[in-house]
């Protein structure tokens, strides 16, 4: 059987005459039922635009290559845009980085829930309303009819987020994408959508893409983990392979920032990674990491670095060997 | 909503107001009312005469506060040149003024908005070439030799519509499209900005991820969002058209207020004067009001602050 989401080889490209603009590149990956795929790296990294790529929503001008892309064994490569239509909010859907204006500010939170319903499902007023109001109170907003013929603006930025899940949900989609859902919101708020979206991943037994740069939210909500870096998985694992024996010295390097209460010895300086993210024109040759990287040599530069999988589902792109790098690892976390 | 368009109204009662008496003032400043109506050759006592018999010679205010009281009740005085009540000239007048301008208004909305959201779906396609080039050419020629060409070529060349007066709907078509062609380029440009604006919007991406079909991600959550500043220069343009209504209206002879406005300036018709400008004053600030309201109407965040 396969997995919900298949992704084999996907790239996004700009095309332009002084060089392509290539901000993901070769990105594989599969998320199955019931499973929470978390997707971490940098800001700029390309994660937004993978995401948009598996919705088809990127730019018209952009250009989305893949292998295979499928959803539920279904190809969505060649799909026209009416059969895309079709499975976008029903099949699949995506909570966005911008709660503040993800929302159309003309229509009512329950015509813009409600008119989502009837497009996938011919249902009469009456019944997407009430589907509304249910969607509404699951992601636990309160006074949830009087909260139907509100207008964003005057809904709080945690509300409107809280809506937009709700949204997402209302066809009770396999697949849910969810970019950064929390990074515009206060601290406390962050916690509870996290909460919400994991509890409601579980109950409604779908499938998540968790776009964040916050690892701490990783190791509380991921089943398995991808670490990207300049538009390519650097390392893929379970959370627990990749927290306790991370393979990439990019991951090795990124675990290291985050203070690790009980790790990290008082007055101990935390990490941060020396050096800058390259400039994602044209072909960047051998690996993109060297620049930054402690470890690098010559073999690191000019060939493309593959995938390793060390075991399937689990693989780091560096020349290194996997026990070596596991040593360097270790002996950086000790 | 209630008490936003009773706020809107007072300020335009007091914008009216304001007008009111600055019209007032002004054209009794320009124009000795006594001479206007001796007319000339008249001597100074007979002027000194005029002055006292109609009260000329009161403080401005006091000469202000009765017009005001008249014009309320709906009494513009008498014309000075045609002795008859400017009210029954304005009644005469004002339907040909505002059909020609209403026309006008609807035509170039009607050929601008779809013209200006295609433009905007198709950024530098030739068909926004197309719309930029027709937008240049709108706002470099002049109402008056656009009627004129139209006249030439619609009128006198193909006899296909009437070249002057208001006897039929066909006198009415080409002063219209002349008229328009004023006011289309920037309800165009506006739109095409607009919707361009809107379809890069975060919301926009939220009703296609959601699988809404491509019309209605276009005509019910783009449009509406991008004709809100549309809606908001429309007012404005209509009182553009009717300030163009003068040019218009000479070119192709039609009897409208903005020929009756041209004929009182040069005669000093002051009680004319003044009523055209107070009506298409109190006509446009109506406008903008109904525009105010329309916006409201289509933007929740003016409607429920
Ligand atoms: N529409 C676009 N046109 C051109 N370049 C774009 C576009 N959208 C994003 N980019 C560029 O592509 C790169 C990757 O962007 P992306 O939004 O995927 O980053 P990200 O990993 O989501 O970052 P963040 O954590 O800041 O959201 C960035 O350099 C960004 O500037
Ligand atoms: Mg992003």
């Amino acid at each position: 059987m396969t997995a919900l989401l298949e992704v084999d080889g996907l790239s996004v490209t700009f095309p332009a005459t002084a060089g392509d603009f290539r901000p993901v590149r070769d990105v594989s990956f599969s998320v199955d039922r019931g499973e929470t795929l978390c997707i971490v790296g940098e800001s700029g990294c390309g994660k937004s635009l993978t995401a948009l790529a598996l919705m088809g929503l990127l730019p018209k001008w952009a250009r989305r290559d893949a292998r295979r892309l499928e959803l539920q064994g279904r190809d969505l490569v060649g799909l026209t845009e009416r059969q895309l239509a079709d499975i976008r909010g029903r099949r699949m859907s995506m909570v966005f980085q911008e709660p503040m204006t993800s929302l159309n500010p003309a229509y009512t939170v329950g015509e813009q829930l409600s008119e989502t319903y009837r497009r996938h499902y011919l249902s009469r007023r009456g019944v997407a309303r009430d589907r509304a109001i249910y969607l509404l109170e699951t992601v636990g907003i309160t006074a949830a009819a009087s909260r139907l013929r509100q207008y964003p603006h005057q809904l709080s930025g945690g509300l409107r987020q809280r809506v937009m899940i709700a949204m997402a949900l209302i066809c009770e989609p396999n697949l849910i994408i969810a970019d950064e859902p929390t990074t515009a919101l206060d601290v406390t708020i962050q916690a509870q959508i996290l909460h919400l979206l994991s509890a409601l991943q579980k109950r409604f037994g779908m499938g998540m893409v968790l776009i964040t740069h916050d690892l701490g939210i990783v190791a509380r909500v991921a089943t398995r983990v991808a670490v990207m870096y300049a538009g390519q998985i650097v390392e893929t694992g379970t959370v627990d392979e990749v927290f306790a024996n991370p393979l990439h010295p990019y991951t090795q390097a990124l675990l290291r920032c985050i203070p690790v209460p009980g790790r990290v010895k008082r007055g101990e300086h935390l990490g941060s990674i020396p050096g800058a993210v390259p400039t994602l024109m044209g072909d960047l040759g051998g690996c993109h990491f060297r620049n930054r990287c402690a470890y690098a040599h010559a073999a690191c530069a000019p060939d493309p670095i593959l995938m390793n999988e060390v075991t399937p589902g689990r693989g780091y792109r560096c020349v290194v060997p996997a026990a070596i790098c596991a040593a360097r690892g270790h002996g950086a976390a000790a | 909503m209630p008490a936003y368009a009773a706020k809107r109204f007072a300020v335009a009662l007091l914008v009216l107001f304001v007008v009111s008496v600055l019209t007032f003032t002004f054209t009794n400043v320009a124009v000795d009312p006594a001479i206007a109506i001796a007319g000339e050759g008249a001597t100074d006592a007979q002027i000194e005469r005029l002055r006292r018999e109609y009260g000329f010679d009161r403080p401005l205010y006091v000469q202000y506060g009765e017009w005001l009281s008249g014009t309320l009740a709906g009494d513009f005085g008498t014309s000075i040149r045609q002795r008859r009540p400017v009210l029954t000239m304005l009644a005469e007048k004002f339907p040909v003024t505002a059909t020609v301008g209403g026309l006008a208004l609807i035509l170039a909305f009607v050929v601008a908005v779809p013209l200006g959201m295609v433009a905007a779906l198709r950024p530098n396609s030739w068909i926004d070439r197309f719309a930029l080039g027709f937008a240049v050419v709108g706002m470099a020629m002049p109402t008056f030799w656009f009627g004129l060409v139209l006249i030439i070529v619609f009128g006198v060349t193909l006899h296909w519509l009437p070249v002057s007066g208001t006897g039929t709907a066909a006198h009415f078509v080409m002063p219209s499209i002349a008229l328009s062609y004023y006011s289309i380029p920037i309800i165009m440009r506006l739109t095409r900005a607009g919707m361009i604006d809107v379809m890069a919007s975060d919301y926009i991406r939220t009703a296609r991820a959601k699988g809404l079909l491509p019309r209605t991600v276009l005509f019910k959550h783009a449009l509406r969002n991008a004709v809100i500043p549309v809606v908001a220069v429309a007012a404005v343009q209509f009182g553009h058209l009717l300030a163009g209504s003068v040019v218009v209206e000479s070119v192709f002879a039609l009897h409208g207020i903005g020929y009756m406005a041209w004929e009182a300036l040069h005669a000093a018709d002051l009680p004319v004067i003044q009523a055209v400008v107070v009506v298409l004053a109190g006509f446009y600030i109506l406008l903008v009001f109904l525009s105010d309201l329309l916006n409201a109407f289509l933007d929740p965040r003016i409607r429920i602050a």
